[in-house]
């Protein structure tokens, strides 16, 4: 066997070796379903509903007036970034299924302008805590006794994550959502595009 | 240069005039009159809020000028849009994780801004008494403790 044949049945079995693997990811939810309900109280099954499609993937909560319609403005601004939207959600996650039922979701999705390639999802607290936990999103109620805050009237310490997920469910960047570089995202959705 | 070395007597007598008021803060003379004293202008501007929904929050922010030549003090905040307003900061811990709390009251030395921007200061609008829509407006006061009160009427917008 000439060297030549045998430099290219090595490469061919660490290219055979790398496919295996599946693309490299930060959470894999290719095989995960989560039962969720968008704005019109339809059930969604995250991620298999948006499978085929990139998707971008943040968290949100209606009752913060400041940094959430910040890192909402952002989407808005990845979207219009795009030379073509074909083919990307845009995905807003409630990490407060308490309050954010699907028509509150309605109210926060009309307030804002957001059209139809955003989904705003909700879901029980139960099934929430499962999906926040396997994407190791952070969301944890502050009770400012000064302001009155109690069991129901509550801020929220939380993450200020944005994540890239693949057409296969595969979460493969994470970006701090309310101040990322909407160019950044559009060259990774590029990226995403061409494999 | 004539017509300038006519005017400075002229300047300077207006100058020691309102100097004779006293000093910068509104006072009364002996009689108990009160005498309009000029405190110099804390400016308001860049002024906007978010939608909202009634009996929900808002957030509007704004830029604080003291053209006066004194430090004043933001107290309080009101507007006929909201049943209770706060300042609030928005804070990046090491994390990355994001959390809201009150910020206390905002001293504005002479000369210098103060900014409530989104994800720092912010004024929290609490109970919204009506819906505000974008293209809407609503009234905005501030109460400082040596200028007063002053309004802003602050247009409501989504952040580009």
């Amino acid at each position: 066997m000439s060297s030549t044949l045998k430099s290219l049945l090595v490469s061919l079995f660490i290219i055979a070796g790398l496919t295996a693997c599946g693309p490299d990811a930060l959470y894999d939810l290719s095989g995960d379903t989560y039962q969720l309900r968008d704005s019109d109280s339809t059930l969604v099954n995250f991620p298999g509903d948006f499978k085929g499609d990139i998707s971008l993937v943040t968290f949100i909560y209606t009752n913060c007036p400041d940094v959430c319609p910040v890192i909402t403005a952002n989407m808005t601004n990845i979207q219009r970034k795009l030379d073509d939207t074909t083919g990307v959600n845009f995905i807003e996650i409630t990490f407060d299924p308490e309050r954010d039922t699907p028509s509150v979701l309605k109210e926060y999705r009309n307030l804002y302008g957001l059209n139809e390639q955003f989904t705003m999802l909700t879901s029980h607290p139960r099934d929430s805590d499962t999906l926040l936990n396997k994407l190791d999103i952070v969301a944890e109620k502050t009770i400012i006794d000064s302001l009155g805050y109690d069991s129901t009237n509550y801020a929220m310490r939380h993450s200020n994550t944005l994540y890239l997920m693949d057409r296969e469910g595969y979460i493969r960047a994470e970006y701090p959502a309310h101040r990322v570089k909407p160019e950044h995202v559009k060259d990774d959705i590029n990226y995403l595009r061409s494999e | 240069m004539k017509p300038i070395k006519h005017l400075l007597p002229i300047f300077l007598s207006c100058c020691f005039l309102f100097l004779g008021c006293g000093s910068e803060s509104n006072s009364s003379d002996e009689s108990g009159s009160t005498k309009e004293v000029v405190l110099g202008k804390i400016t308001l501007d860049n002024a906007w809020a978010r939608p909202g929904s009634q009996q929900g929050k808002s957030a509007a922010y704004l830029r604080i000028s003291n053209g006066t030549a004194s430090t004043d003090t933001l107290l309080s905040f009101s507007s006929e849009a909201a049943e209770k307003i706060e300042l609030h900061e928005s804070i990046e811990h090491d994390d990355g994780t994001i959390s809201m709390q009150p910020a206390g009251q905002q001293v504005i030395p002479s000369g210098e801004k103060l900014r409530l921007q989104p994800g720092g200061l912010h004024l929290m609008l609490i109970n919204l008494k009506r819906d505000i829509a974008v293209g809407d407006s609503l009234k905005l006061s501030l109460k400082f403790a040596r200028v007063g009160t002053i309004t802003a009427t602050t247009p409501v917008q989504i952040q580009n």
